[in-house]
């Protein structure tokens, strides 16, 4: 069993919700990406980082500005391997990272995959690569172990789940609404739905994202068959106000979406 | 992705359907005004020691090729069903054309236009709002083109069931590139017969300017089979290349990906796109159409820049020699044709796309020329 496996097997065990936070790498800076990751890595379940871009499609404001700033303070691709590979040091939660698909390309597939597993990388997710499209990918992502995660909507019609379920690995990112990362009060009826719909397909976890950020919500999904929450734009969000390097606050606001 | 699925069956039915097609003719003549004349451009012609003709799409309905294609997919979109538009704009012609198609149509429209182009292109803005678009102002990366097509596609993927997404060149996933393509081709099946019936014979050269790409394929698409006509598409190039600071994607750029596109792309190494600069913020893209790279592959098209300053100084010379002021787009092939005009021996027959006209560009031209 992987790292994935073995921690939502955990979760189920304990009849929890793993709780996942999503953070850009770099973001604000260097070493305080690394220590903020290092401190929410003993308060989670699995750790999902992003790999800030310059054009990052399926993202809303929040994320945008934390890719924006990243750059600026000069993260690169590189510099995010040697950050995650700093990490993974100090802990053994799974790490999956969420890269779009031309910093992918310009690496040079293979050699990506190859840097991300000597990162201590265990799954990787391009938002904007097309299941159609994905066969490149994965074929580098079977050669290093890595877990490919694919995204899913309510818009995702039965046949092409069929097809998805066949081949990812790990767990089901589902977006919580149609559309891009940010905040949400509620979750659609549809996604609740879906959520049943989709476990008559697989036996996949299945991790809800996008506009995760109260309890209500965690709630709401524990209920209906959710295994995870992923939380990026409204962790983003406090990093940005709290502007300090306390995590305490982090910490505390997981704890309170904990159920 | 089911959506650009369900947009290529619609639009495989929408090819084969009599009265769709019908109606498409029927608005490209009486709403559009087709076809646009092919202009022999007699002063320019005496000056330069060429034959030079101007295919005149700044006639067309809304001062530019742009309406081609957004009446065709107004109606594409109609044809399945779908009661909102959006569109991003650069230089505002897309967004002028998409709003007076949805308009026409009856359709709901939303445009997205990065606030730096908003400012160089006001006059589009206005009209825009005249013919009952919202125009949303887009304000993340560089504020241009390159980031209104980023929230476009947001938008899109947010309300996927109700929206058509109108892309306004030959870019985007599949099947984009083949049904902007496709509905601007009218130009070059045009351009064809008028050339064929007021010379006799085909053009040695074609030049038209690229940002997307949609005019220049629109031009050279009836003609790619005719092995003696040469095709020239002409990039931005800003300041020039060396300076870094241009929209030059052949020159500057290397394979990438960037809207659901592989194509040539301006980026660093890691794969972040750069920040383009051009004067016309049509031409103003890191990436282009993935078409040209077949053909430029192909070595059937040839691409070149013209720098800002050229095409300032084209765009004068053409509103003082032949009476016509040209968008800052398409002055950048009169400027390469001028240029190429000069270096080739008497009597060649050569067609510059003149893809739009420049009333956009004056509140930007009296800060540059100083009129």
């Amino acid at each position: 069993m992987n790292r994935i496996e073995t921690a939502f097997t955990h979760i189920k065990k304990e009849g929890k919700l793993a709780m996942m936070p999503f953070l850009v790498a770099g973001f604000p800076n260097f070493s305080q990406s690394l220590k903020i990751l290092k401190v929410l890595s003993q308060h989670s379940d699995l750790l999902e980082i992003g790999f800030p871009y310059s054009d990052p499609l399926a993202d809303g404001p929040v994320i945008q500005k934390a890719d924006q700033v990243a750059l600026k303070a000069g993260s690169t691709t590189s510099k995010v391997f040697e950050l995650i590979k700093n990490l993974r040091l100090t802990t053994e939660i799974p790490i999956t990272v969420l890269v779009y698909a031309n910093l992918v390309y310009q690496r040079g597939i293979e050699k990506f995959y190859r840097d991300a597993r000597n990162a201590g990388i265990d799954g990787v997710l391009i938002p904007d690569v097309p299941f159609e499209e994905i066969s490149i990918f994965l074929k580098a992502a079977k050669k290093y172990n890595i877990d490919n995660i694919y995204l899913i909507a309510t818009t995702t019609t039965p046949r092409r789940l069929n097809k998805i379920t066949k081949v990812a690995q790990g767990y089901l990112y589902l977006t919580s609404v149609v559309g891009i990362t940010g905040t949400q009060k509620d979750i659609p009826r549809k996604t609740l739905q879906y959520i049943k719909q989709i476990k008559r397909q697989t036996r996949l976890p299945i991790a809800v994202g996008f506009g995760i950020s109260n309890l209500s919500q965690v709630k709401k999904l524990k209920i209906n068959g959710a295994d995870g929450v992923i939380i990026g734009s409204s962790l983003i969000k406090l990093i940005q106000k709290s502007n300090t390097n306390n995590p305490q606050t982090l910490i505390n606001f997981l704890k309170n979406l904990n159920y | 992705m089911p959506s650009l699925l369900e947009l290529e069956k619609a639009y495989e039915r929408f090819k084969k359907n009599e009265s769709m097609q019908a109606e498409l003719k029927k608005l490209q003549r009486d709403f559009i005004g087709r076809p646009t004349s092919l202009y022999f451009a007699e002063r320019m012609s005496k000056a330069t020691g060429q034959k030079i003709y101007l295919k005149r799409e700044d006639l067309a309905h809304t001062g530019a090729h742009k309406i081609n294609n957004a009446i065709g997919q107004g109606l594409l979109a109609k044809f399945m069903g779908k009661s909102r538009i959006i569109a991003e704009t650069g230089a505002g012609q897309h967004g002028v054309a998409t709003a007076a198609a949805c308009a026409k149509l009856g359709l709901e429209c939303v445009v997205y236009m990065g606030e730096v182009d908003m400012e160089r292109q006001q006059p589009n803005v206005i009209r825009m709002r005249l013919l009952g678009a919202k125009v949303v102002p887009v304000t993340s990366g560089s504020r241009t083109l390159k980031d209104a097509i980023n929230e476009a596609i947001r938008d899109w993927i947010t309300n996927i069931e109700t929206t058509h997404y109108m892309i306004g060149s030959v870019l985007g996933p599949h099947p984009y590139p083949t049904i902007v393509r496709d509905f601007q081709a009218v130009i070059g099946r045009e351009a064809r017969s008028q050339i064929l019936s007021s010379e006799g014979r085909l053009p040695d050269y074609l030049v038209a300017c690229v940002g997307g790409g949609s005019n220049s394929v629109g031009l050279f698409h009836q003609f790619i089979n005719d092995s003696k006509v040469k095709m020239i598409g002409v990039e931005a190039g800003g300041y020039g290349i060396r300076s870094g600071k241009h929209a030059a994607r052949f020159a500057g750029g290397r394979e990438g990906i960037l809207h659901g596109t592989k194509s040539f792309v301006l980026q660093n190494a890691d794969g972040q796109i750069t920040e383009t600069h051009s004067i016309s913020a049509g031409l103003d893209y890191p990436s282009i159409g993935p078409e040209h790279v077949f053909l430029r592959e192909l070595g059937r098209i040839k691409y070149v820049s013209a720098t800002d300053e050229e095409a300032l100084s084209a765009f004068r010379y053409l509103s003082e020699t032949e009476g016509i002021i040209p968008a800052l787009e398409s002055a950048h092939a009169v400027a390469y044709a001028l240029k190429l005009a000069k270096k080739l021996p008497n009597k060649k027959l050569i067609i510059i796309n003149l893809s739009g006209r420049g009333d956009k560009d004056l509140p930007e031209m009296e800060k540059g020329l100083k009129i």
